[in-house]
């Protein structure tokens, strides 16, 4: 079987052109319907014609045995047709033609009805050729040549069979080989007995052939893979019955007489030689079949399949377990030589996915091409569905990072307002107080004074805390440094703060800095340290944050609940700890880890991507 | 004493006046920004100008960037710095920014009328002043291990007044010693505590605050100070 190889990118990417393209894909399966659909006058013609030959040539068979003339016609015309349609099959056309021979020769045989000479001799010689143009054809379809022992196999078959047949003929008699001995023979050494001889050896070295038929057919069948294999499998099992069927009609003839017609076992050979020309007519037909393989394709993967599901579907529906389809957007790579490679490009054409099967497909190429178009349609569908998918991702991800950004914006302005607003307001007062204090004698109202004011300094302290606890000025003044520093100053145990690069964008600086303030919190509160590092480091692609404390470890992994947090500056956490922190640092598309092994501390990581 | 003022907030701003007047101070101009108070000052300065951290335009920290000016203009003017940020890292900010005759208030203290003269007097006389709540925090920390743990009380309390930014001589008068034993004391203290010996007064009370706030023992705070 010789490859069909296509192992260059520039030509099926300039086929693929035609992919999605309403017209070319008309344009391609008006050409499979020309060549399938040939037109009827001239075929019935043809038929007719031939049907005449055959019915005419028989003669005298249909007043002898209408039965067998009728099979012997029925059997040419089979064949005949069944040449017809294959000629519309690329590389085809010879075994059309021995076909066609075969059954037009198939009712030829019979005209030694006429027992006319020299037909006697004809049908004697030439009466087994239809087998001969059979044989080839089993042989061949459909490949484009015969193997070497395939072509070895017909040589000897076919001069066996002449050159046998032809010394029975010059050994015989008309008379001794069931004719009128007035018909014309070309004895020339007439020998009676050598002639029985010859009979018997030529007649066995036919068995014998037709045996290595069977053998060659099988090892034909059990060699093949893939589509052709489908294709064929009727054809080598019609062909093992003809065979078959030829030998026990030899038998027959033999065992009955050579004298007497044994009509019988010739309508029986006939009947399953009928086989043949319909097994390879299914052959024809099975191409249009299995185009329609390329429906239950389609239904398979239509709804977006990823490149495995299209490599099982193809793999199943164009008979290929060698099929691969590999997945070109991540990497390209080079296709193995020796194999059929198709690339299936994007809309924009960029390559997204390369089909690579069995050379032999090349010969279902309509087939082919069908199933790698169905495939990238259901490809390019994957790919716009996970692009859609990414794109609602990214816009639910995009609405949370707002959400987030305008409670931090909240956060900043009521932070503002109570330091510019009432914090002020306050402390004028408070100034006002202490004017007046300083303005009055009376020891009654200098105390009330000096009461009013502790009262006011209280009041101020605690409203300090409340506008950091809601937002650190600091934070976005001074940054993740200056803020964590400050933290960390508040802390009963010694935090080393380490920040690197530039400064991330502020939902992300303050998830950070919540994050940290929780993290130590719970060093604190929970984990029992002596001491933590917190670092940070911030690149144009992401902030790395890790927070280690020498505690007792044993943390969970979410969700600690940690009251009295606001010590460290943290925003009110209502008891979430860290589950809360997860859900900020998720929506920001970051991820947290917690490593909290009993007895060996704690640490927090944190991978939140920037712009 | 002549003051000029530049604070936001109006109400703030007139009863500062208002306690300051009635303290005996007096106010030459009281402005609203930064950019008012330098055009404010005439050809005869003002002994000490108090600025608020925030004002605008971006209402963040342009008391220091103004504190910068101020000094850059007229060197011979103490500055104080009114706050409502408890935070050290701005009083660090300040120090850096403007090394001597400056201070660092909270705004909450200025109803105690002495230590707000006894400021702006310090001050106006070159020395450093932090204010005591940030100071106090800072020690109150009660960190283990700390250094701190080797001084005692006595060495304690100068360190405090140390970190206020008091010279030897205001630490003797605050805690009725004599200015030789403060000086033992501060030796005492930067020994204890691994610091070396500072040059200026100035110097002296960034090292204080940088030890106290650091996480790590003075020899290990490279890694610290980084992050600044």
């Amino acid at each position: 079987m010789r490859a069909t190889v296509f192992p260059t990118p520039g030509i099926p990417a300039g086929r693929d052109d035609a992919d999605g393209d309403p017209e070319a894909d008309q344009q391609r399966s008006s050409q499979l319907r020309r060549r399938d659909g040939q037109s009827w006058p001239p075929i019935t013609a043809v038929l007719i014609a031939v049907g005449g030959l055959c019915a005419l040539v028989q003669g005298p068979l249909w007043n002898q045995s209408a039965a067998l003339a009728g099979v012997n016609l029925t059997v040419s015309l089979l064949f005949v047709f069944t040449g017809l349609r294959l000629r519309a099959e690329p590389g085809q056309r010879g075994v059309a033609w021995a076909l066609m021979l075969a059954g037009v020769l198939r009712s030829v045989d019979f005209v030694d009805a006429w027992h006319e000479s020299p037909l006697g001799v004809y049908t004697l010689v030439f009466g087994g050729v239809d087998r001969l143009f059979g044989a080839w054809a089993l042989l061949r379809y459909p490949n484009h040549s015969l193997l070497r022992h395939q072509r070895v196999y017909l040589v000897l078959l076919t001069g066996w069979m002449l050159i046998g047949r032809g010394l029975i003929a010059v050994t015989s008699t008309a008379s001794l080989d069931g004719y009128p001995a007035s018909s014309w023979w070309p004895a020339l050494i007439s020998n009676m007995r050598l002639a029985d001889i010859l009979n018997y050896v030529v007649n066995a070295g036919e068995g014998i052939l037709g045996l290595a038929l069977l053998v060659l057919l099988v090892l034909r069948l059990t060699r093949t893979r893939g589509l052709d294999r489908v294709v064929i499998t009727p054809i080598i099992v019609a062909g093992l019955a003809a065979v078959i069927a030829a030998g026990a009609s030899a038998v027959a003839q033999m065992v009955v007489s050579i004298a007497t017609s044994p009509n019988g076992a010739y309508i029986a050979e006939s009947a399953v030689d009928l086989a043949v020309p319909l097994a390879f007519l299914v052959a024809v037909i099975q191409r249009a079949l299995l185009l329609r393989n390329i429906a239950g394709l389609t239904a398979q993967i239509s709804a977006g399949a990823d490149v495995g599901a299209v490599r099982h579907a193809l793999r199943s529906t164009l008979h290929d377990p060698t099929l691969d389809v590999l997945d070109l957007s991540a990497s390209a790579s080079a296709p193995a030589p020796d194999r059929l490679v198709e690339f299936i490009h994007a809309d924009g054409g960029a390559p997204i996915a390369v089909v690579i099967a069995d050379p032999a497909l090349a010969r279902y190429r309509g087939l082919f091409d069908a199933a790698v178009q169905t495939s990238a349609l259901a490809l390019k569908n994957a790919q716009l569905q996970a692009q859609a998918a990414r794109e609602k991702l990214e816009q639910v991800r995009a609405s949370q990072a707002r959400i987030i950004e305008a409670g931090l914006a909240e956060r900043r302005r009521l932070e503002r307002d109570l330091h510019d607003g009432v914090q002020q307001h306050l402390l004028g007062v408070a100034a006002q107080l202490t004017a007046a204090m300083t303005g009055t004698s009376d020891p009654v109202a200098a105390v009330a004074f000096a009461r009013a004011k502790d009262g006011l300094r209280e009041v101020l302290a605690g409203l300090r805390d409340l506008a950091h606890g809601i937002h650190p000025a600091l934070l976005s003044q001074g940054g993740l440094a200056a803020a964590l520093e400050d933290v960390a100053e508040r802390l009963p145990l010694p935090v080393l703060v380490t920040v690197s690069g530039p400064r991330p964008a502020p939902a992300v600086e303050a998830t950070a800095y919540y994050i940290a303030c929780e993290a130590l919190a719970n060093a604190v509160k929970h984990g029992d340290a002596n001491r933590a590092v917190v670092t940070v480091r911030v690149s144009e692609s992401q902030l790395e944050m890790e927070i280690a404390d020498d505690g007792v470890g044993g943390a969970p992994s979410a969700g600690t609940p940690s009251p009295g947090a606001p010590s460290t500056g943290a925003p009110p956490a209502g008891g979430q700890g860290l589950a809360n922190i997860a859900d900020r640092v998720g929506a920001l598309n970051g991820e947290v880890s917690i490593d909290s092994p009993a007895g060996k501390g704690t640490r927090v990581e944190v991978r939140i991507p920037c712009g | 004493m002549r003051l000029a003022i530049a604070e936001d907030s109006g109400l703030f701003r007139s009863s500062l006046t208002l306690l300051l007047e009635a303290s005996g101070a007096q106010v030459t101009s009281s402005t609203a920004s930064g950019t008012e108070l330098l055009s404010a000052i005439g050809p005869d300065p003002p002994d000490v100008v108090i600025l608020d951290i925030r004002m605008p335009p971006s209402f963040t920290d342009e008391g220091i960037g103004t504190a910068a000016e101020v000094r850059s203009r007229y060197p011979r003017v103490g500055i104080l710095v009114l706050s409502t940020y408890a935070e050290t890292s701005y009083a660090s900010q300040l120090l850096d920014t403007v090394s001597t005759g400056v201070g660092y208030l909270l705004k909450d203290n200025v109803t105690d009328v002495g230590a707000l003269m006894d400021s702006l007097a310090r001050v106006a006389s070159g020395e450093t002043v932090i204010d005591p709540t940030i100071v106090r925090r800072l020690l109150q920390q009660n960190r283990t291990p700390s250094r701190i743990d080797a001084l005692n009380d006595r060495e304690r309390a100068v360190l405090r007044h140390m970190a206020e930014g008091r010279s030897n001589l205001g630490i003797a008068k605050k805690l009725f010693l004599s200015a030789r034993t403060v000086e033992t004391h501060v030796t005492s203290i930067f020994t204890k505590l691994g610091l070396d010996q500072a040059d200026t007064d100035n110097n002296r009370v960034r090292a204080v605050l940088a030890f106290l706030r650091s996480a790590e023992p003075a020899d290990k705070r490279a890694g610290g100070e980084a992050a600044d």
